[in-house]
């Protein structure tokens, strides 16, 4: 009996979990000596892209960044909440108009569902020196009927 | 065998039917029965049997379908809708719609098309609205032509074309919107226009860099709208437009693309087209003074948001028949700097989402005698003593916006210069309001005052004199005097309230009298407050009533409560903390027989007893009559009473006898 138990035990934990969705791997989208910056997607359904060109704990205006994702909703309205946490107490929740019907602020405003976006610019961003800590972030982008565009998990590790 | 083998091969076969199971069919989502399903990222490789024959709308994108052809759809004949989107379709052969005649939409979106076949679209009837955008088409002769005669729009966005020269006998008659957004147009020639014979197009070239237009290609051709969004030399494109007539013209640019300052130079060929309406979105003007406007006579409508503006020049001649100027988003210190008096015939006038603290000055706006609609919300202002100073001469003002706008003073009578206004919104504007001022005094046609969250003490009962035609009124998020709606109350001098909204108050209770006189109302949003039942009585004189109380603290509801809740046309009690004892079975019973008047009754939940705590309440089973075994025991009880009573009588009637 003891065998049988076992190779249920085994097969258990072996064989794919069919519940749950797999998580997605985690990327980096900067590193350098004093800064690294860490993100998955929190979107069951698909991973993307992402990087910023310059990684340093004085964060310059304006930033570059480039962005890679397949759209699963049309992005006529596009709104990105953060949420800043650190050490588990939220430090910052800010939402952010990206697209909207009488301002669409980017090139790829407008795109429709099934499209894929790559984005390479800069993005709107106060400069700014990141304390030295461990910080999570919480990036949400969604459209006009709250349907999720894109959901990220990071983590920024200053040191 | 040995014991640890056959174990493994029970394993084996309980792994094996997991498989089984999880390789069952996933479902679609119905949205309507027999008609509408969406079976998006199930990696379906075919039309599920589920299905009915019947469905219209069937939303099947991110899927896995690299071929399709006539035996694909063909058991969904009444078809009229068919999304596609990223099924990573390689091929669509012959006929493949041949038995869908009612089909009028196909999308076709992000899949990698090497060949549609001459017939592959024919069969639908009226094939309206085509969508291949991102399928990797380079040459418009890829789509095939023979079922088009009916098609309205046409979306062919993020392909790699470079001429939008239509095959000779591409039909055209019955196109409104041809979508080329995103592409890699950068030449318009004449033939390419003259083959778009048909009149109010809207065209769409965003995202495409036109380096240059064919002198003429427009010559006496009416669009709908035409946009040329993030295009890097605007004067190409306002030459090439020459002699043309557009409703609306989208110049506007992005934060991500190039563009030149704009000068009076560039927009010189705005004189030789006409057009209604003008979109100049985040350009920046080098030069700007009144000149600028030189060929902006003809417009009524200019949109000017986020243009880098700190004052508008004063000056500028001849724009009379501007009626619409979007000013949102630029740097204004002083509303006095749009220099309004050059747009006498202005009737909508947009400020919203100032980047510096906008000062509104004393009469800026004088000279706008026909401004029907202000906008002013977004912005950061602060006034001690509004607004009759600010508005000046504003007598036909029927919309005034103030939502979002820092910290406003009202004076008594404050809106005094604009007898007209029709609706008032200052939500999220922190108001200071003096305590016996009757600040929205003469405003007769005033139907929607939206005063949520705006810091205000509602115990005010003066706040609302003098609005005899208020319909909606939104005061979400205010405070009422300890936590209460008294029988004198701000309500009671606006008699023809239809809507009302006093959600998020913190309110504690609410007196009885407190909506008498307000017969007409048809809205009373009283959620996320912390009421109790006995607040109920007050709903008396309201009949056919659409009543929120969601997220309040109702526990138990009377008998004698349930007639004003029967009267009410639809009620949402979700959220309470509702008791699901036999103290609450008339509640209870009264709820199962009135569920079609309940909201959102999968979240109207038990609190009480613990045991049926989270159980929905259209699902309690009570049984508070007496039991079965009570019944034995009255029963038992009955007869051994009866029993004593006979011999008592016995007994006493042999006594008596005896002492005779």
């Amino acid at each position: 009996m003891k065998g049988f138990t076992a190779t249920v035990l085994i097969w258990a934990l072996t064989s794919p979990n069919g519940g749950g969705s797999q998580a997605w791997p985690t990327h980096t989208a900067c590193k350098d000596g004093s800064l690294e910056i860490l993100y998955q997607s929190c979107d069951p359904l698909q991973d993307f892209g992402f990087s910023i060109d310059q990684c340093s704990k004085h964060l310059e205006s304006n930033l570059s960044i480039r962005f890679g994702m397949i759209l699963r909703e049309d992005i006529k309205e596009l709104f990105l909440d953060i949420s800043l946490l650190t050490e588990g107490a939220s430090l910052l929740i800010y939402s952010y108009p990206v697209c909207e019907e009488d301002l669409p602020k980017f090139s790829f405003c407008g795109k429709k569902k099934g499209e894929q976006i790559y984005y390479a610019g800069p993005v709107n961003n106060y400069s700014f020196d990141i304390p030295q800590g461990e910080y999570q972030l919480l990036l949400k982008l969604y459209n006009e009927n709250h349907s999720t565009v894109a959901c990220a998990n990071a983590t920024v590790i200053c040191s | 065998m040995a014991p640890p083998v056959s174990c493994f091969l029970l394993a084996l076969l309980l792994s094996a039917s997991c498989k089984v199971v999880t390789s069952l069919d996933p479902m679609c989502i119905e949205k309507e029965a027999n008609k509408t399903y969406n079976c998006e990222n199930l990696s379906l490789r075919e039309i599920p049997d589920t299905l009915p024959n019947t469905t219209e709308f069937l939303e099947f994108g991110f899927n896995f379908l690299p071929t399709i052809q006539n035996t694909t759809f063909s058991r969904l004949i009444d078809l009229v809708f068919l999304d596609l989107t990223r099924c990573q379709i390689n091929w669509i052969h012959e006929d493949t719609f041949q038995s869908h005649h009612q089909l009028n939409t196909i999308v076709l979106t992000g899949n990698p098309l090497i060949f549609m076949a001459e017939t592959s679209l024919n069969g639908p009837r009226a094939l309206k609205h085509l969508f291949l955008i991102q399928t990797g088409i380079s040459n418009l002769e890829f789509i095939p032509v023979h079922n088009l005669e009916n098609l309205e729009s046409l979306y062919l966005g993020s392909n790699h074309i470079s001429s939008m020269k239509l095959p000779g006998n591409f039909p055209t008659q019955n196109l409104k919107v041809l979508d080329f957004q995103n592409n890699a147009l950068h030449y318009l020639s004449r033939q390419d226009m003259d083959a778009l014979a048909v009149t109010n197009l809207s065209l769409n070239f965003d995202g495409n860099d036109i380096k240059g237009i064919d002198p003429g290609a427009f010559h006496s051709k009416v669009f709908q709208s035409l946009r040329f969004g993030g295009t890097l030399d605007l004067s190409v494109i306002l030459k090439g437009l020459q002699n043309s007539t557009t409703q609306s013209l989208w110049l506007g640019t992005y934060e991500d693309a190039d563009s030149q300052d704009l000068t009076p130079a560039m927009l010189e060929g705005l004189c030789d087209t006409s057009v209604e309406s003008l979109n100049l979105q985040m350009h920046h003007f080098s030069d700007l003074s009144s000149t600028t406007f030189q060929c902006f006579t003809r417009l009524q409508e200019l949109d000017l948001t986020a243009t880098h503006l700190d004052e508008l020049p004063s000056g500028i001649q001849g724009m009379n028949s501007l009626t619409k100027l979007v000013l949102n988003v630029n740097n204004f210190k002083q509303l006095c700097q749009i220099n309004a008096a050059s747009f006498p015939s202005l009737t909508d006038l947009y400020i919203k989402g100032n980047q510096k603290e906008l000062d509104l000055g004393a009469g800026c706006l004088e000279k706008l005698e026909n401004l029907r609609r202000l906008d002013l919300s977004h912005n950061v202002i602060k006034v001690p003593d509004c607004c009759n100073l600010q508005l000046k001469n504003l007598h036909h003002l029927q919309y005034l916006n103030l939502s979002y706008s820092g910290s406003i003073g009202l004076e008594s009578e404050a809106f005094r210069e604009c007898p007209e206004l029709e609706v008032l919104d200052l939500a999220f504007t922190h108001l200071t309001i003096g305590a016996l001022q009757s600040t929205f005094q003469n405003l007769p046609r005033l139907q929607a005052l939206n005063l949520s969250h705006c810091l205000l003490d509602a115990s005010n009962q003066h706040l609302l004199e003098g609005l005899a035609d208020l319909r909606h009124l939104n005061l979400q998020g205010n405070r009422f005097q300890g936590g209460s709606i008294s029988k004198t109350n701000l309500f009671q001098t606006v008699g023809s309230l239809e809507v009302l909204t006093v959600s998020s108050c913190e309110l504690l209770s609410i007196d009885r009298e407190a909506f008498h006189g307000l017969g007409r109302m048809t809205h009373l949003d009283l959620s996320h407050n912390n009421l109790t039942a006995n607040s109920l009585d007050a709903l008396g004189p309201l009949k056919g009533v659409h009543l929120d109380l969601a997220s309040n603290s109702i526990r138990v509801i009377p008998p004698r409560l349930l007639p004003f809740l029967s009267q009410q046309s639809t009620i949402n009690l979700s959220d309470n903390p509702l008791d699901c004892t036999c103290s609450n079975v008339h509640f209870i019973t009264w709820f199962r027989e009135n569920l079609q008047k309940l909201e959102a009754s999968e979240e109207t939940v038990c609190a009480d007893p613990p045991a049926a705590r989270g159980v929905r309440l259209a699902e309690v089973e009570l049984s508070c009559g007496i039991t079965a075994v009570g019944i034995f025991f009255l029963v038992v009880f009955f007869i051994f009473f009866t029993v004593l009573l006979v011999f008592l009588v016995k007994f006493l009637l042999r006594w008596k006898y005896q002492h005779i």
